[in-house]
């Protein structure tokens, strides 16, 4: 077995031995099914969508954001606890080769956000497929595929944009408090006032290309992608550069 | 062949230089003391002997190898660097299995390591509600795990009972006989004395001591001479060269002097001997003066 095997394994374990990861699949799963059955429940009530409308249809499935910030979380936590616990010793102790050590963390919070996003979007779409049929309703609009896609890699790339916040912080209060001031004051309240055009081109904007039907407001979903990575490989880079490197006290 | 080198180590925090051209030796079939005061830069100097910080300058190797360089680290070092490096919602077993699962050991190691630091009944429960004794065996069992020829383990007793001392002194002593390298620091001779066969002293970030404890224990035999005019004792003394001190206004205290040099220079003054005594310093007050000693000159 190659060490970025065993690396990899060794990650895995990381994830699946703390509360973090079942309690955030537990949340995901009630909020999204929770979700679902409360945008069924007002459909076609106070000016909402009536049920089976693809509009409808495409507000109940906007499940992406809900796992990208769980998974934004959970990469702060991975990265950024190693710090706090100082777990990053007996880590480096075992294997001294710090950009293999983080390489493999990335990798294996991108795959996880990935099937994380899957598995919450796949739970949020039965749901939905089952209230419809209740309803009578047997077809789903054209665009749920993308939106399925777009969630998974929205969880991928914020699972990135965690670790590398974690890493670049090494905290993990602080770094989840930055994250959601930056995501409600800076970019929702603050820029989306001064300069609006500039919104779909920051990541939470970015995201809602990936986990939102098209609208005008927002990147088409390619280009979304693309700047999401692009924030993703861009943060990972600098704390690659820095705090990676830095002493380990 | 030295098992670890260190070599004109420094390492500098800004203004704050926290080692200074440190140079020691650590070799095999021996348990080696890393002594020093708390901040007088024995963690630093294990942390960039284990490759968690860079030196300013200088080197400090394993075999020869840099940390990083070493083709199977867990295998060929054990560290135990502190009692709090891990998740508190981990187990134990969980703890040293993440360890095993990265570095390919097999995974009936953690069993064997957890048995050997008596962490077997509680392998299971979460390291969170581990008292600080518990903690330092569970490090510990982390540094045994690769079975590594070099241990490097910084104050491994504290927060430890009476019985767990003795054990871990008895687990330190029979590591070296087996002809693996120990170099295991505190900030208190009095706790190694018993274990260690050689000594590092580090005293603000410079070596002032390295040697072997028998060697440092014959630097701590006191002779005591008390007289009619001490004061007067004490300048004929210093002026022989000796390393003296006035103790209770009528009696002087040479370190390390002959009873016979005291005397012929006492009657060669003039100065009649009332009392003439040799007595042995603990080791911990000499430890104490030697870093006092320096600290001292170095003010």
């Amino acid at each position: 077995m190659t060490a970025t095997v065993r690396l990899v394994r060794a990650e895995v374990r990381k994830l699946f031995t703390t509360r973090a990861v079942p309690v955030s699949v537990v949340i995901a799963t009630l909020l999204a099914v929770g979700s679902v059955l409360i945008d069924a429940a007002v459909a076609g009530k106070s000016g909402a969508p009536a049920l089976g409308s693809a509009a409808e249809t495409y507000q109940m499935l906007k499940l992406g954001g809900l796992s990208a910030v769980i998974m934004l979380i959970i990469g702060i936590l991975a990265a950024g606890g190693e710090f706090r616990h100082r777990t990053i010793v007996p880590a480096l102790l075992a294997t001294p080769h710090r950009a293999q050590v983080f390489t493999v963390k990335v990798a294996v919070i991108a795959v996880f956000g990935a099937v994380f996003s899957a598995i919450v979007f796949g739970l949020g779409l039965g749901t939905v497929v089952a209230t419809l049929a209740a309803h009578g309703i047997h077809h789903l609009p054209t665009q749920t595929g993308r939106l399925y896609l777009g969630s998974v890699i929205a969880g991928a790339c914020f699972g990135m944009i965690g670790v590398a916040l974690g890493a670049l912080t090494r905290n993990t209060v602080g770094a989840i408090v930055a994250a959601i001031a930056w995501a409600i004051f800076v970019e929702q309240i603050i820029l989306q006032a001064v300069v609006p055009s500039l919104e779909k081109w920051l990541p939470v904007g970015a995201s809602l290309g990936l986990t939102n039907p098209p609208s005008s407001g927002v990147l088409p979903p390619a280009a979304a992608g693309l700047v999401l990575t692009g924030y993703a490989a861009a943060l990972l880079l600098l704390a690659s550069r820095t705090t990676i490197r830095r002493d380990v006290s | 062949m030295s098992a670890i080198t260190i070599r004109q180590l420094t390492k500098r925090y800004g203004p704050v230089l926290a080692v200074d051209d440190v140079s020691f030796q650590v070799h095999p079939g021996k348990v080696t003391g890393f002594l020093g005061p708390n901040g007088s830069g024995k963690t630093t100097t294990l942390r960039i002997l284990l490759g968690l910080a860079d030196p300013t300058s200088g080197s400090a190797t394993i075999g020869g190898l840099a940390y990083h360089q070493l083709p199977d680290p867990v295998r060929q070092v054990g560290a135990a660097l502190d009692s709090n490096t891990f998740h508190p919602g981990r187990t134990a077993a969980q703890h040293l299995k993440i360890i095993a699962t990265s570095t390919g050991l097999p995974r009936g190691r953690v069993a064997e390591v957890l048995d050997l630091v008596g962490l077997t009944s509680v392998a299971g429960r979460r390291v969170g509600g581990f008292s600080l004794g518990m903690r330092q065996r569970l490090s510990l069992a982390g540094a045994l795990l690769g079975d590594p020829s070099v241990l490097v383990l910084d104050e491994p007793l504290n927060g430890l009972d009476p019985e767990g001392i003795r054990w871990i002194r008895g687990l330190l002593r029979s590591l070296a006989a087996e002809g693996r390298t120990v170099l295991v620091s505190s900030h208190l001779l009095s706790e190694v004395a018993q274990t260690v066969d050689d000594v590092v002293v580090l005293s603000n970030g410079h070596v002032i001591a390295e040697t072997t404890l028998s060697e440092l224990a014959e630097r701590s035999s006191v002779i005591r001479a008390r007289t009619t005019d001490a004061a007067r004792l004490v300048g004929v003394l210093l002026a022989a060269g000796l390393k003296v001190r006035l103790v209770g206004g009528d009696a002087v205290e040479a370190r390390g002097a002959d009873a016979e040099v005291i005397g012929l220079a006492a009657a060669a003054a003039g100065l009649p001997i009332l009392e003439l005594s040799r007595q042995d310093e603990d080791l911990e007050t000499l430890f104490f003066d030697l870093v006092h000693d320096t600290q001292e000159v170095m003010a």
